[in-house]
């Protein structure tokens, strides 16, 4: 069976030989086969023993994916078969988000454009604040300010679109 | 000795509070906001009080409910921690009108001192050398920015009434510098309750150093040494040590002099952390005075033997100091990293959530105060401050790399930490060399992104993970079937 996974921008297919084998397996990563064998500690903890090299890891099931925790590195793994069951929202992290919406739940405390203004990519658009740290979304692309939907005070979350931007569409010489 | 004490906060310091009082036989009151019903200084009280909303100004920040809270539960005295009430001049003396002991200064000191151009010009006065600057704090933009000009920048522009960074900014040229104060004024103003701000110059790469002082009330003080702080990250201290590595027998003896020196000009009593920076030429300038616990406290208590909680109970109650300034050694290094639930990969946005697991680092030397457990959910509301570890080794290379060997070992999970940076931070040839600044991160850990170093065993672990749990078998139809038992077990033999 293969499986189609994301850690950060590394996207890699493996594929797995003898998945029904409770203490070993084979995988190929581009062409390179390895053989690991392990041991199921406890629900979130394994001890594997990959390339000659033993590791105790630790994972847990997150909103976005995997959290793997290995000797002091924490990676988020991200299952392509999974996620895509999930819908779009839940996608792999995208370089420079298009929408103007805060990534984790906040309180708005400025906003510093009003509906008809003109922006520029990376301009501060609202200041939120969570856990006492005030964070500024920018502009994702050069536009017109279509329409604010916030206001100071207000509780916002990820995936409400607090400014809506026109984007400007470059003129063809 | 108090029968009873309320502590007025929580997390890790709340926790680290009550355990002190537990082995000194003195019963403990926690308060807790809605969100914090849970949470592990709640579970560690003898008794817990129900503040209300979660909104600090409504919780933590309510000196009334905080006050009634301690009265009703027949508490004798109020121990804030750090943060929140902690330097709330108006707390201090509400506790002291309701005829509770308020574990801190007098408020009349924390508000001189809270009072940032007030305190430069307590410490001019003594003596104590000051960072040129302004002596008095304004909210007037157009004055600000004319005064930047004539200290010429880069100034550091500093909220009046802060503390840990909050309401600061390093502004390097004109343009910036009303948005800077804009910004910083609604910080300050959110955190303090004042958005008043002043300049200071602001030094090139130096270092943080600060000397812990304990005072009782008939005027004597000593000091503990020093802490260097100099590893910062948007003002925040993040890596603290003791001793410094750049300190001479001479210099801290200036330097604890000096520190002596500010609290009994400022009439200090219990507890208080006199700041400075050094410069790169070994000058000395006065930073500001912190009249409480600060966070970094373990490194001194683990290279002193002392535990500053304790001596801060018996000074509230009136004792004397119970040792002289030559009666106190220190022995040996210890390093402090401040965890934080924050995401190291997108730019330490908070990463607030539910522990999925918490595997807390141990063995010789280490030491972990921690407001978290697994299941906890962090609340999006308060500091992502979630505890510090702190590694003793009789030197500062067996120290450092204690701390390492601890936090390889410290495993969260289902929230982000700053774990991952801080191994590096320590690992790196500067950090190791000791040759730090605070602006050490932006010169040396910019942009930092953790190593792939170890990507391909993480998916090797997330395979296993996930056959172990097998749904991805019943989600994707790719046939899995764990064996059961009778089929693995084997041969019987009886």
């Amino acid at each position: 069976m293969k499986y189609h996974l994301k850690v950060g921008e590394e996207a890699s297919e493996i594929e797995v030989l003898s998945p029904e084998n409770p203490q070993s397996l084979r995988v190929t990563m581009e062409d390179k086969g390895s053989d690991v064998s392990f041991q199921r500690v406890s629900e979130n903890c394994l001890w594997v023993v990959a390339d000659g090299k033993a590791t105790r890891a630790f994972v847990a099931q997150v909103d976005d994916g995997a959290h793997v925790f290995l000797a002091g590195r924490c990676y988020l793994v991200q299952d392509a078969d999974r996620l895509s069951l999930r819908g779009p929202r839940h996608g792999v992290h995208e370089e420079t988000p298009r929408e103007v919406t805060p990534p984790m739940p906040s309180v708005v405390v400025r906003i510093l454009v009003s509906e008809g203004a003109v922006v520029k990519k990376g301009q501060g658009l609202v200041v939120v604040t969570a856990m006492k740290m005030e964070t500024t979304l920018v502009a994702p692309y050069d536009g017109k300010v279509k329409k604010i939907n916030a206001a100071i005070n207000q509780k916002v979350a990820p995936g409400d679109i607090l400014v809506e931007i026109e984007e400007e569409v470059p003129a063809n010489d | 000795m108090f029968k009873k004490v309320l502590i007025a906060n929580r997390g890790e310091i709340a926790v680290r509070i009550m355990r002190t009082c537990r082995e000194m036989g003195i019963g403990t009151v926690a308060v807790y906001s809605e969100v914090d019903a849970r949470a592990l200084h709640v579970l560690e009280a003898d008794e817990a009080v129900a503040l209300g909303e979660s909104e600090p100004l409504k919780s933590y920040l309510h000196i009334e409910k905080i006050i009634n809270a301690a009265k009703r539960t027949g508490a004798e005295a109020v121990h804030p921690g750090y943060g929140f009430l902690a330097e709330n001049p108006n707390f201090a003396e509400a506790c002291e009108d309701s005829g509770l002991t308020f574990v801190g200064p007098p408020g009349r000191v924390i508000r001189d001192l809270g009072n940032k151009t007030t305190a430069r010009r307590i410490m001019t006065s003594a003596g104590v050398p000051v960072i040129p600057g302004m002596m008095e704090a304004t909210q007037d933009l157009e004055r600000l920015v004319h005064e930047a000009k004539i200290i010429g920048y880069p100034v550091l522009v500093k909220a009046v009434a802060g503390g840990g960074g909050k309401g600061m900014r390093v502004v390097f040229e004109d343009q910036a510098m009303r948005e800077a104060c804009v910004s910083a004024m609604s910080e300050a103003e959110k955190a303090f309750g004042d958005g008043s701000l002043y300049l200071e110059k602001h030094l090139e790469s130096p270092r943080h150093v600060e000397f812990q002082i304990l005072a009782d009330r008939n005027g004597s003080v000593v000091h503990l040494f020093e802490r260097e702080c100099s590893i910062q990250r948007r003002h925040q201290k993040i890596i603290e040590e003791t001793p410094s590595p750049v300190m001479t027998a001479s210099l801290r003896e200036a330097m604890g002099k000096a520190a002596v020196s500010a609290a009994k000009a400022a009439g200090y009593v219990n507890a208080g952390t006199v700041e400075f920076l050094l410069d790169r030429a070994g000058s000395f300038y006065f930073l500001e005075v912190n009249t409480r616990l600060q966070v970094e406290h373990p490194v001194t208590e683990m290279t002193t033997g002392l535990d500053l909680v304790r001596e801060q109970l018996h000074i509230a109650a009136g004792d004397s100091l119970r040792f002289r300034q030559d009666e106190l050694l220190q022995r040996g290094h210890a390093i402090e990293c401040r965890v934080y639930a924050e995401d190291p990969e997108q730019s330490f946005f908070p990463s607030p959530g539910k522990v999925l697991l918490h595997c807390e680092p141990a063995g010789p030397g280490i030491r972990n105060d921690c407001g978290i457990y697994e299941g906890f959910r962090v609340p999006v509301e308060y500091d992502p401050i979630i505890g510090k570890v702190i590694a003793y080794g009789e030197t500062r290379e067996a120290s450092r790399r204690r701390m390492i060997r601890a936090l390889e070992n410290y495993a969260i999970l289902g929230i982000r930490t700053t774990i991952p940076y801080l191994i590096d931070i320590l690992k790196s040839h500067e950090f190791t060399a000791g040759d730090l600044c605070t602006d050490f991160i932006e010169r040396h850990f910019q942009g930092w992104r953790q190593s792939m170093e170890d990507a391909d065993r993480a998916k090797i672990a997330y395979i296993i993970h996930d056959l172990a749990s097998s749904v991805k078998a019943s989600t994707t139809q790719k046939s899995l079937r764990r064996p059961t038992p009778w089929e693995t077990l084997g041969d019987w033999r009886l």
